[in-house]
């Protein structure tokens, strides 16, 4: 079933075009990464989702309501967790997460029991009656994922939930987000391309606000590499051309899709600093 | 409104888990406290109708102080927009700041109660007088907060919001000092625009439904400029 449909959805600021005729659909538990350089349109088209902007044009379904529509009923099947954590410094961990239960509708009843619950998920059982200011980067980020599910959201959208983060913080957020698929369907913006492989059923990137790639991350990788194979057989032996299939990854994609073009005649070429001291 | 409830809440907290509140707090009463005794000493009234217009012009100072950040500070720290994705209604967040500020200010007038008990010592006021300038006052505050909280939905910069909010208040304040330019309909608009004319006639302990309707709809005409400027960010 359908928890997030994108339908020919553009959003320009000005001359920027942001986000471009982009179309697709998340199902249920699915995982998914959502790549792309910085300044691609993914925060934008994720505030879109969200509600905190709206598309110039196309649609937004949220489990069959429309975003322009139900922006309230929306926000409560959302859990969004901004590029910087949006947390209150001067609150303790408890009362942080008290508040964004009461504003996002959580009963009374279910308070308690959805704070334990949230706690015990994102470990942060321990410095709940901290100070969030005085919190390490990767238990903010924590604190940050706890506040997206305190509500039991259906859809969490999380832009660049690692970012920053040390490799152990990394490997406990991304084993946090992993626990929810169980629940609940994720859409996460990442830049930790070998981590998100581990994760994610399916990918989707954006260059200059269009979808290129929208494939689940097996057929993705199986098929780039057999199109890796038959690009390189006049190149390389068979030996080389099977350690280069096996070799190419996500991030190898990444790049590939988003090399800038080589620079034109009447461009000056970019030199290294010995090439441009051999010139004298 | 368990949401508003919420957010006021939570402001009240930000306030009072930084020393700002309460340097404001005992700062405004230290120096309401020396004014008091200064009009008593010199004026030898047992009324409070100097002190009331007297706290009028300190608020001109003091309320863009306390909400310059309201709106700035959640749209600098990026909390603005965890209100705004959350099932929260612009107008939700708009009432939530606007009562946790109008507490805030309520205890701080509620203080200065005690300056009725001092002028009973000593004489017999007229406590219907007083009560009615508390009113007018407490009218006039909500009206300044209302007029903050719009400024500080239109910037992060909380130096910004507070000037904005000076330029209003100063305006209002001083639009009768003008009126010897004009004459008719312009002379009575500025009479009416105010807030000193209007403070006036509670000081003297005459509530008039004319002055009950000029701070009402000021402050609702406020508070519903705030929520369109959140619901037009909101859908830009």
């Amino acid at each position: 079933m359908s928890i997030l449909t994108v339908e020919h959805v553009s959003k320009n600021f000005g001359a920027l075009q942001a986000v471009d005729n982009v179309s697709f659909e998340l199902n249920q538990g699915d995982i998914v990464g959502f790549l792309g350089k910085n300044g691609a349109g993914k925060t934008t088209l994720m505030r879109m989702i969200t509600a905190f902007i709206a598309p110039c044009s196309g649609r937004i379904f949220i489990d069959g309501d429309d975003i322009t529509k139900h922006s309230l009923t929306i926000r409560q099947k959302i859990g969004y967790l901004p590029e910087t954590p949006p947390l209150y410094s001067n609150m303790t961990v408890l009362q942080y997460l008290k508040f964004a239960a009461e504003i996002k509708g959580v009963s009374a009843k279910k308070q308690t029991v959805q704070l334990a619950k949230v706690l015990e998920e994102c470990q942060l059982a321990q410095v709940k009656h901290k100070t969030i200011s005085t919190l390490s980067k990767g238990y903010k980020q924590r604190v940050g994922i706890a506040q997206a599910i305190i509500h039991e959201p259906k859809l969490l959208i999380l832009d660049e939930p690692t970012s920053g983060l040390d490799p152990m913080q990394v490997q406990q957020v991304l084993a946090l987000i992993n626990n929810q698929k169980e629940q609940r369907t994720v859409l996460l913006s990442t830049h930790t391309l070998p981590e998100i492989e581990k994760i994610a059923q399916r990918i989707l990137m954006i260059k200059s606000g269009q979808l290129i790639i929208d494939q689940s991350l097996q057929s993705l990788l199986k098929g780039t590499n057999q199109q890796a194979s038959m690009n390189t057989v006049h190149e390389n032996s068979a030996k080389d051309e099977n350690n280069q299939a096996k070799k190419l990854s996500l991030e190898q994609i990444f790049f590939n899709h988003h090399q800038e073009p080589a620079p034109t005649s009447s461009q000056t070429p970019i030199q290294t600093p010995s090439q441009y001291v051999s010139n004298y | 409104m368990n949401k508003i409830i919420a957010l006021t809440k939570k402001e009240l907290h930000s306030y009072f888990s930084s020393p700002v509140a309460y340097i404001i707090l005992i700062a405004c009463l230290l120096l309401f406290n020396v004014l008091f005794f200064m009009l008593i000493e010199q004026n030898r009234e047992v009324s409070l109708r100097d002190i009331f217009q007297v706290m009028e012009f300190m608020f001109i100072f003091i309320i863009p102080l306390l909400t310059m950040k309201l709106f700035a500070e959640e749209k600098a720290n990026g909390t603005m927009e965890f209100l705004l994705t959350a099932p929260l209604t612009p107008s939700m967040i708009v009432l939530g700041k606007y009562f946790s500020m109008l507490i805030f200010y309520s205890l701080l007038i509620s203080i200065t109660g005690i300056y009725y008990f001092i002028v009973e010592y000593y004489g017999n006021p007229d406590p219907y007088s007083i009560l009615s300038g508390y009113v007018g006052i407490w009218l006039e505050g909500a009206l300044f907060i209302a007029i903050g909280l719009l400024t500080s939905s239109w910037t992060r910069n909380q130096i910004i919001a507070a000037m904005t909010s000076y330029l209003i208040l100063f305006s209002l304040y001083f639009s009768i000092s003008f009126t010897k330019y004009f004459t008719g309909f312009s002379e009575e608009f500025l009479i009416q625009l105010s807030t000193r004319s209007h403070l006036e006639n509670f000081a003297m302990g005459i509530i008039t439904a004319s002055d009950v309707i000029y701070y009402l709809a000021g402050i609702v005409l406020c508070l519903v400029l705030t929520g369109l400027s959140i619901n037009h960010r909101l859908w830009q």
